[in-house]
């Protein structure tokens, strides 16, 4: 399929979802509707969803093969700045963090 | 109109989500480079902005697609994503009750991570439900413009940027400033373990499946873990 097409599906039927999602309670449901289990759940999805996205861009540097050495500026620089991250909460910060030591890793190891 | 909108509350929103867009800029930035990337014109990128208006899911349907993830994948992936808004809503929704459908529908399309931090405390301490709702108005709206700025910026930047930069790896970075801060607590740790090992083991599997497979373990993990927790109190 043509990429501008897959985008504007994509687009669309994201949109709706979202908008679904965001309108559920406010303008659908009553408040105490929401089954005990499923707020539970809801709390990890943050975490769950943004690790599973995030892990496999720093491991699998070439597609299909993990790389964990010292070799793989992608996972040093992704370290490096959680390590920011989680002791300063700051945004600007960890991505300057984390580009300089991309860069730097990779001048210094070639 | 008149009836839940006030000029005062709504400018103080503004001006209260300035100091929120240094981290919102880049992170519009990133998606719009990203949409470059696997192909979308400016308007193609502005109205994924604009309409999806979450940043998570616009750079993880980009990644996806990328990949050359079928559609299907692509939506379920997002739609588990942006199930936190439930919560959101779910949170908002007393505050939020005694409006008109048509006030409701627009804070609820307003409703985004940021603008929820930002205002639900204002709403706990104050029952001023014309000035919350004025506030909450100024806050998303400010909000939803600088995405969309801020995402054609990323576009016209994306263009002029050589590849050899990896300006791209600004995207795992960014989720990283969101996630790592988050990581606080025993649960928080098991999820995210979880998760790791298991997209890391499952990458192999078909269509990217593997990504939304790892979150759902991963919830499940978290599942677990409390209820360990509470039986141990």
């Amino acid at each position: 399929m043509d990429r501008t097409v897959a985008l504007w599906l994509v687009t669309l039927v994201v949109g709706a979802l979202n908008f679904a999602s965001r309108v559920s309670f406010i303008a659908w449901f009553a408040r105490n509707d929401m089954p005990p289990l499923l707020a539970r759940a809801l709390r990890h999805v943050p975490v769950a969803m943004l690790t599973a996205i995030v892990i496999p861009a720093l491991v699998f540097v070439v597609p299909g093969s993990a790389n964990l050495s010292p070799h793989n500026h992608k996972l040093i620089a992704g370290l490096a700045a959680g390590a920011v991250a989680w002791w300063s909460r700051n945004t600007v910060l960890t991505i300057a963090v984390g580009m300089a030591t991309l860069w730097g890793v990779r001048y210094l190891v070639g | 109109m008149k009836r839940y909108f006030s000029r005062g509350p709504f400018l103080e929103g503004i001006r209260d989500m300035l100091p929120m867009l240094a981290g919102i800029v880049p992170f519009g930035i990133v998606c719009g480079v990203g949409a470059v990337s696997v192909g979308a014109t400016p308007f193609t990128a502005l109205a994924m902005s604009l309409i999806m208006f979450s940043g998570a899911a616009q750079i993880a349907a980009t990644q996806l697609i990328a990949d050359g993830a079928p559609l299907a994948v692509v939506v379920l992936t997002c739609f588990v994503l942006g199930l936190r808004f439930l919560m959101y809503s779910a949170a908002m929704a007393p505050y939020f009750k005694p409006l008109d459908a048509r006030w409701r529908n627009l804070l609820a399309f307003l409703l985004t991570d940021q603008a929820f931090a930002s205002t639900i405390q204002r709403f706990r301490e104050c029952d001023d439900l014309r000035g919350n709702t004025s506030y909450f108005f100024g806050s998303g709206l400010v909000l939803w413009v600088v995405w969309g700025l801020s995402s054609v910026g990323g576009v016209l930047l994306g263009a002029l940027i050589p590849a050899a930069w990896e300006l791209d790896f600004v995207v795992p970075v960014c989720f990283i400033a969101i996630l790592a801060p988050l990581l606080r607590d025993r649960i928080s740790i098991i999820v995210f373990t979880t998760a790791a090992l298991a997209a890391v083991a499952l990458d192999a599997l078909p269509m990217r499946l593997s990504l939304i497979c790892a979150g759902l373990l991963a919830i499940a993990s978290g599942l677990v873990a409390d209820r360990v927790a509470a039986r141990h109190g």
